[in-house]
């Protein structure tokens, strides 16, 4: 073993596991904007509403984000002139892109139906009696469901990020040179297989902490009306 | 507090054979009643006999079948959806009644995120938009009425049932109501403080608010209302003053209540 091939590289890798986050971070901003609407149209009875979220959510959450990640970077090549003429070749030609709208699509359904759940959590009492006093659907979604939602979903929410964040390294796949990426590339010059992996799921490991810790934190402050 | 017809001197609240099934079980059969300004009512009888989802068809969280409900003589317009089951025709008009009215419930149903300052304030300052100082100082003014100024930082997790249940009652009255429903108020709560919550309840009778009061506390039903309700299999079996109806019923079931009740 030859550690100080670790440390010759550890910027290299730092590099990696920023792109890693910047990843994981943007894929879920999007993903949240994303799962907040469908969670809402997965429970609507009217079937415009549902069946769209329901088909979204079943093949996001029914199939591997590899395939999904392999089907939007290469497929899309397959519709490269529809793609061109709509203007958006250039964001689909970019690994980039293509593995943050894959990561996107997938933690946006999963995320939703942590959601969903989380609502229908949420008592109905609780409702009944922001009805009875004279609020009007929106206003008890937001001054009441909403809120207490956010509550009931926070912990299957941590899991769920941590789970995206480790699921980033697929887009290593696709090209990206993310945390495992740079790994991997550095391996190939330097043959220091466990050295550098080892180090690579070190890093890891301290962004799961990371995030598990600041989800602990916040999910104290959400439920001091617990205390 | 705004009203559509500031002229109107009539009852505060008039049920006009009201009928409500759930699927084939038929709950109310025709119940009419009505309650002028000032009165206590008190809806008794054994339970599935439909006093608590008569409560709940005047502000309609239960839509009646048919029938008529009139609140401060403003008739609540009803309709029906594509599967038949009744509707309100107008979810603005029923926002606008129940915003005067105060409702409280078995489960207290304080929302446990907010505070109790926050969950007496709700109610006024988002749906009333009244002035948060202003709405402040009339919760706290509530609060102290019902006797848990004290608590006003403290959430509903942090409270007893019985202070929950006033918390509750302060909650109702922030919106100065109109009429009050109280849905078994004193069921849930253990044998001691079913006394803090009733003499709540006592007090406000005696400010000459309107209530009208689902109960098994034959007690506070005898003592303080102005009117009793026997409810038996969806129809009002008995009725008068709180003498008539305790002491010289006509009805052999209510008789029968009393008996086992009393």
């Amino acid at each position: 073993m030859e550690f100080s091939v670790v440390w010759d590289n550890l910027p290299k890798l730092l590099q990696g596991a920023q792109l890693t986050l910047e990843i994981t971070l943007l894929s879920l901003m999007i993903g949240l904007v994303i799962a907040v609407p469908v969670a809402l149209m997965r429970r609507s009875k009217n079937p415009l509403l549902w069946m769209p979220a329901y088909g979204y959510i079943l093949y996001f959450r029914g199939t591997p984000l590899l395939i999904q990640l392999f089907l939007i970077y290469y497929g899309s090549g397959q519709f490269r002139p529809e793609l061109s003429d709509l203007g958006l070749w250039g964001l689909f030609r970019e690994a980039y892109f293509c593995g943050v709208l894959a990561l996107t699509l997938n933690t946006g359904a999963y995320t939703a139906e942590i959601f969903r759940g989380a609502i229908q959590a949420v008592p109905a009492g609780d409702v009944e009696a922001a009805k009875a006093c004279g609020m009007g659907r929106i206003l008890i979604f937001r001054r009441i469901i909403l809120p207490k939602a956010i509550r009931l979903a926070w912990p299957m929410y941590g899991n769920e990020v941590v789970f995206l964040m480790q699921a980033t390294s697929l887009v290593s796949v696709i090209t990206l040179l993310d945390l495992t990426g740079i790994a991997g590339r550095i391996i190939s010059k330097t043959f220091a297989v466990y050295e550098i992996y080892i180090m690579t799921a070190l890093l890891y490991l301290a962004i799961t902490y990371a995030i598990v810790f600041l989800f602990k934190r916040i999910e104290k402050r959400l439920n001091r009306h617990l205390a | 507090m705004p009203q559509a017809n500031a002229d109107y001197n009539g009852p505060v609240m008039i049920v006009e054979d009201l009928y409500k099934r759930f699927g084939d079980l038929e709950v109310l059969k025709g119940i009419s009643l009505s309650a002028d300004e000032g009165d206590v009512i008190s809806l008794i009888g054994s339970s599935g006999s439909g006093k608590s989802t008569l409560l709940r068809c005047i502000n309609l969280l239960e839509a009646p079948d048919s029938g008529a409900v009139y609140v401060h003589g403003e008739l609540i317009g009803m309709s029906r959806n594509r599967r038949g089951d009744p509707v309100a025709a107008d979810q603005k008009q029923v926002d606008r009644i129940r915003s005067r009215l105060g409702m409280v419930f078995q489960n207290f149903n304080l929302w446990s995120h907010l505070s109790i300052l926050e969950n007496v304030m709700e109610a006024p300052v988002h749906v009333l938009k009244v002035p948060k100082n202003e709405a402040r100082e009339r919760a706290i003014e509530m609060l102290n009425k019902v006797g848990i100024v004290d608590k006003i930082d403290a959430y509903p997790a942090q409270l007893s049932g019985g202070q929950q249940q006033r918390a509750a009652i302060a909650r109702a009255l922030a919106v100065e109501p109109e009429l009050m429903l109280f849905d078994e108020p004193t069921s849930a709560l253990d044998p001691e403080m079913v006394g803090e919550v009733l003499r709540v309840m006592r007090q406000l009778a005696e400010e000459g608010r309107t209530m009208l009061v689902v109960t098994h506390e034959m007690g506070f039903a005898r003592e303080v209302s102005s009117k009793v309700l026997f409810l038996h299999q969806g129809q009002i079996e008995e009725q008068g003053t709180p003498d008539t109806v305790f002491n010289n019923p006509t009805s052999e079931r209510c008789r029968q209540f009393l008996a086992s009740n009393l």
